[in-house]
């Protein structure tokens, strides 16, 4: 088995009518064993910007904690937070400085820019980024992901269909797939029209196998 | 070496068919023999043809690589060298191709079976999941093989090598419940498959098998696998799940059990071998082998299984593994 399926995951971001939703499954495994079904792979950066990441486990860990350390100085000397777009290029250029010896993740980052329009990207391990319009996958179960996003997805769905149709698609994947799986945690961001933007966190129940 | 021979007497034939053909009954002459005399040259061209004849074309069969040391020579090699073609990619270090090839299937025993001896019989369970490497290819397969009404044959490694090595084991014991007017036994069953898969050995076979069954001496249970292993014993599991089901199997296990809590046992120990193992899922087949021969007990869902062992509660959304805190 390759380094990417060391750990096991499975990651997808949809995008919906002025919302997006991230998901990931929760197990954490060493090759064939499971050692946790309660890993966290989907960050948070800011309250309108998330960052899903696959691939080795420990990369995915240490990926994160340099990309909150950048940002918190973004902050501090921009005073405002970061634009996804801007993310998106600063992800891509931390991977790629790492061109002969890469962390071996792939990213999801899924965010709300300018007039609340979704933004999703992906990135391969040294950068690449892939800006899509209705979904992105990553991790061991993205083949599966691909098929059952590109069958279930339809433009412009509102919060509760985007939510039911991202799990819908990531239980399913999962369930072919030995090295993801055992649950699924899924976040769903919309931009409410009066209030600030919604949150909505939910743990999936899955087939536990 | 039987061509040669119908060769031979093919050509024995053929001379007296046209001699007949010379000598029609209805001659009216009688026949005198015309004997021909040569002179010495004649004599001598006559046999120069006849070894010319006899003589076969050998020129395509030499070979001129021989003790010329000249570039000529080189030259000449490879013009009159015989003809040959480049092995097969792969062949060039056999034992490593087949090495290779013996590796691509070594992930194939991603499963769990277990079987155990109690006083009510025997108890063989199974999973249902067949793995590719990280892809499930099916939720769905029957991994318990009925070899006959009195004896049940589990499947961990290749599916085909296990499928068709137990229909043939059916077929043998079938073979000599004719040939002897009584049922085999789970030894001599064990056995004759143990003896088929050690002649193949080294040739690749995956197959790690139990074979479970009631005969005279009563329950009987057999471990035998394709490296030419064959024990007996009273636990057993096979597969890349086995390490969670033995812990299971072993802590609950009492030689006096009903059948029902037997079965239980079996359920719960393959149930937690899917939970641990990515290799394993499903569903869980539990039969029991008693004096009458084997019955199937249950086939349960093991993520229904899971949800029934352990009822969700409902707990605020959890945050872990987060070592700074959110921005």
């Amino acid at each position: 088995m390759s380094i990417f399926e060391y750990n096991g995951s499975a990651l997808v971001a949809m995008v919906g009518k002025n919302c997006f939703a991230i998901a990931s499954d929760r197990r954490l495994g060493v090759q064939l064993q499971t050692v946790a079904t309660d890993f966290q792979r989907v960050f948070k950066i800011h309250d309108r910007l998330y960052i899903g990441l696959s691939g080795l486990a420990t990369d995915a860990q240490t990926m994160y904690q340099k990309l909150v350390f950048r940002h918190k100085l973004y902050q501090l000397r921009e005073e405002r937070d970061m634009k996804p777009q801007t993310f998106a290029s600063l992800v891509s250029a931390l991977l790629y400085e790492k061109r002969f010896g890469p962390f071996f993740c792939q990213p999801v980052i899924a965010g709300l820019g300018d007039n609340d329009e979704p933004f999703i990207c992906t990135m391969d391990c040294l950068g690449a980024k892939e800006l899509a319009k209705d979904f992105v996958v990553s991790g061991t179960a993205s083949e599966s992901l691909y098929g059952a996003c590109e069958s279930m997805y339809k433009p412009d769905m509102e919060p509760e269909e985007l939510f039911e149709t991202i799990s819908q698609a990531l239980l399913s994947s999962v369930d072919r797939d030995c090295l993801s799986g055992w649950g699924g945690y899924v976040l769903l961001v919309y931009a409410a029209l009066l209030t600030p933007t919604e949150v909505q966190e939910k743990i999936l129940k899955g087939r536990m196998d | 070496m039987l061509l040669l021979v119908f060769g031979l007497s093919f050509l024995s034939f053929f001379p007296s068919l046209s001699l007949s053909q010379h000598f029609a009954p209805t001659r009216t002459k009688p026949h005198h023999r015309i004997s021909v005399s040569l002179n010495l040259k004649q004599r001598k061209q006559r046999e120069e043809k006849r070894r010319m004849m006899m003589k076969l074309d050998t020129s395509g069969l030499e070979s001129f690589s021989a003790a010329v040391p000249s570039a000529m020579a080189a030259a000449e090699d490879q013009l009159f060298a015989p003809p040959s073609f480049d092995l097969p990619a792969g062949c060039a270090d056999f034992d490593k191709f087949q090495m290779e090839a013996k590796q691509t299937l070594k992930h194939a025993k991603g499963t769990t079976t277990l079987a155990f001896i109690f006083n009510q019989g025997v108890i063989v369970a199974a999973d249902s999941r067949a793995s590719m490497g990280g892809y499930i290819s099916s939720q769905s397969v029957k991994k318990i093989i009925e070899i006959n009404p009195y004896m049940l044959g589990t499947m961990a490694g290749g599916a085909a090598d296990c499928q068709f090595w137990h229909r043939n084991l059916g077929i043998k014991c079938r073979l000599h419940e004719l040939a002897n007017k009584r049922r085999i036994s789970v030894t001599g069953a064990s056995k004759l498959l143990a003896n088929i898969l050690y002649s193949y050995r080294g040739m690749g076979l995956s197959i790690g098998t139990m074979i479970a069954g009631w005969d005279e001496k009563g329950p009987g249970l057999y471990y035998v696998d394709s490296e030419g292993g064959r024990l007996k014993g009273n636990r057993f599991s096979v597969g890349s799940g086995s390490p969670y089901a033995y812990g299971v199997l072993d802590n609950g296990y009492r030689p006096d059990m009903t059948v029902e809590e037997a079965h239980e046992l079996a359920r719960r120990a393959i149930y937690h071998a899917t939970f641990r193992d990515g290799a394993s899922g499903g569903v869980v087949s539990v039969y029991h082998v008693g004096p009458n021969g084997w019955k199937k007990l249950s086939g349960d869902d093991v993520s229904e299984l899971h949800y029934k062992y352990y009822p969700v509660q409902p707990t605020p959304v959890e945050h872990e593994m987060v070592d700074a805190p959110p921005a």
